[in-house]
């Protein structure tokens, strides 16, 4: 069983990684829609490293509002806008060579902190994953930031309206 | 647990939605003066903050919040930034075709995120409050929608801001990772046991360097400062100024806060990174500014390279730095102010935001030349006025540190480098404003006498500081203390 679970969470992993590459580094097509379903595929890998970890409501959430919801929206403003100029346009080498060269630098010191540090090194962190466990942390321990974030989408919402409206009066 | 601590931040939120409501039933051209009623309320608020002093126990909800004197002096500092922010609005509003007092509203609402920020002593706060902060300012940014160049600033800073929010949650990921706690207090602890090796933890370690990301993108700090210039020039000027003053210190407290609050043994460490970023960010900032033409984007520059100078305090790591951040970003708050307040009021019936288009400035209006000129001059660090008080209390503190390290001499040199490097260009707005040829518009400008009682306050706050530089002094080493 726990030969199971570690199976899975390196085929979740890997293909986590290898979906997130191709959002951004398609050698085979260059269509946003693509890239897109790429997008997908990388959150339902996500969910299942939630749901290996216990936390099934993260691992719904992820699936319900990322790759379902937020997607459904993208995919529609890819469609609704005309992106043939974006396959064609060509990656310049300078911003190419300055993406690689910080990319490889977060990963150079990631990976060696990584390997600098023992496995179960440091206080494992007390996660309970269950929807009613979470609820009742959202309601105590962080009450105050859940509370905060209603007033963020009240502004979200408020600017969205504003930015979006047809007429400006 | 007492709610009533949060009373500051509650009445904000309420007067917020009550600028919005009042929108609905307020005809059109009435709306302009909500903006007086909100800075009433905030100047309310103001004064409430000033007669509550430290609680007995200052925690609440689980020691996530803090009430010390470290967050007092940053909720008055943000109240009066909200005041004068809401006073300049108005006088900008003529120039938002529709939304102002949402235009109003938002700003309480970007201050009420400051003033949590203030009180953060939790990571998820700490997260959740720069959020609000953040996105409040991504539709205050592109709040101009008819102007392409305040859209694409609002785009810029939200794919930017979006970015460093991402590196900065990837962080307290691995800080909780490792250490198993967001409250400050419970890191700082572990910190300071040996048997828990959280010291020497790299992942940690890793967590706060991505953290830091996200927060020296707020104050713009090399090398997270590239979209400081685009979006002060393109964001409405109220913005820019809230930008600058409000953000810049909401990062700066939690910056303190997080070095040396929660991890002090890590700051300790990092002293040499510090050095490192704050002579880049002087540098850069002090010598992009010089080739400048426009007034917003050269205080873009200019902003960044007093993150610069803030930050000098912070690497000396020392009560006495710390308290010279204070005095010296409660210096810069009127300075800036004063410099936009003009910009905002001159540039009216021009629309143009040239340094040539200030010409003649003393002929138009004698106070707002003096006003602007007092702003250069104080941002310059020229004595008597806040400017100078600041700088010389940053770099007082960084020499006697610099007897320990001596990179610290190092840096004070690249400070004094700077400040001769950034008089050239704020004396080139003093030379634009009195000896830059004829004004291509003669007429006076018209001051209503709120928009002469901002001036006035920025300039009263301006000498004030310089010339007795005390009381202040006083009030951020108290509030320093509160980190003992």
């Amino acid at each position: 069983m726990e030969n199971a679970q570690a199976y899975l969470f390196y085929v979740f992993a890997a293909l986590a990684v290898i979906c997130a590459i191709m959002v951004v580094a398609n050698p085979f097509s260059r269509s946003p829609v693509t890239s897109a379903m790429f997008l997908v595929l990388t959150m339902g890998c996500l969910a299942g490293l939630f749901t290996l970890l216990h936390a099934f409501f993260l691992a719904a959430v992820q699936i319900l509002v990322y790759a379902g919801a937020v997607m459904v929206l993208f995919l529609f403003v890819i469609m609704l806008l005309d992106l043939k100029e974006e396959q064609r346009r060509q990656v310049k080498s300078l911003s190419l060579v300055a993406g690689l060269v910080s990319v490889g630098a977060i990963l150079a010191i990631f990976v060696r902190s990584l390997i600098a540090t023992k496995p179960g090194e440091g206080a494992l962190a007390n996660v309970e994953g269950s929807t009613s466990k979470l609820g009742k942390l959202l309601f105590t321990q962080y009450l105050l930031p859940f509370e905060i974030v209603s007033v963020l989408l009240l502004v979200a919402m408020v600017g969205v309206v504003l930015l979006s409206k047809k007429d400006l009066k | 647990m007492n709610v009533l601590i949060l009373k500051h931040e509650i009445t904000l939120l309420l007067l917020a939605l009550g600028v919005m409501l009042a929108d609905l039933w307020l005809p059109p051209e009435r709306k302009r003066g909500l903006g007086y009623l909100a800075s009433a309320g905030v100047g309310a608020i103001l004064i409430c903050s000033l007669l509550t002093s430290v609680p007995e126990s200052p925690f609440a909800f689980r020691q996530m919040y803090v009430l010390d004197g470290m967050a007092l002096f940053f909720k008055r500092f943000f109240l009066v930034a909200t005041i004068l922010v809401l006073l300049m609005a108005v006088e900008f509003s003529d120039r938002i075709q529709a939304g102002i007092s949402e235009y109003y509203s938002l700003i309480l609402f970007a201050s009420a995120g400051m003033m949590f920020a203030a009180s953060a002593n939790d990571f998820a706060l700490l997260f959740v409050a720069l959020e609000l902060i953040t996105v409040t300012f991504y539709v205050l940014v592109s709040f101009q929608r008819g102007r392409a160049t305040s859209l694409e600033a609002g785009v810029k800073y939200l794919i930017i801001g979006a970015l460093s929010s991402a590196f900065m949650v990837f962080g307290i990921a691995f800080i909780f990772g490792t250490s198993g706690s967001f409250n400050f207090g419970d890191i700082a602890a572990k910190l300071a046991s040996p048997e828990a090796g959280l010291v020497n933890n790299k992942l940690f370690l890793f967590g706060l360097l991505f953290l830091l990301v996200g927060l020296g993108f707020k104050i713009a700090a090399v090398p997270f400062q590239i979209w400081a210039p685009d979006v002060y020039q393109g964001a409405p000027t109220p913005t820019t100024a809230f930008l600058a003053v409000g953000s810049k210190a909401a990062g700066m407290v939690l910056l303190m806060r997080v070095l040396f609050v929660a991890v002090p043994e890590v700051t300790a460490q990092w002293w040499k990174l510090l050095v490192v970023i704050s002579a880049l960010t002087i540098l850069y900032g002090n010598l992009c500014a010089l080739p400048q033409t426009n007034i917003k984007r050269l205080l873009g520059y200019s902003s960044i390279s007093h993150a610069g100078y803030l930050l000098l305090g912070i690497a000396a790591a020392t009560t006495a730095g710390q308290s010279a951040v204070l005095y010296y970003l409660s210096g810069y708050l009127f300075t800036v102010l004063a410099a936009f307040v003009v910009i905002v009021l001159v540039l009216r019936d021009t629309g143009a935001e040239e340094i040539s288009s200030l010409a003649g400035l003393h002929q138009r209006s004698p106070l707002l030349a003096a006003a602007m000129t007092i702003s250069m001059v104080s941002l310059a660090g020229i004595p008597p006025l806040a400017g100078f008080f600041g700088k010389l209390l940053l770099i007082k503190s960084a020499l006697v540190v610099g007897a320990e390290h001596q990179s610290f001499y190092w840096l004070v040199g690249i400070a004094v480098v700077g400040v001769v490097i950034s008089l050239a260009y704020y004396l080139g707005v003093v030379r634009a404003i009195y000896w830059g040829g004829e004004a291509a518009e003669k007429s006076a400008v018209t001051l209503s006498l709120p928009a002469t009682l901002t001036v006035a306050a920025c300039l009263v706050g301006i000498l004030f500081i310089g010339i007795y530089p005390n009381p202040l002094m006083k009030a951020a080493e108290a509030a320093v203390l509160s980190f003992k």
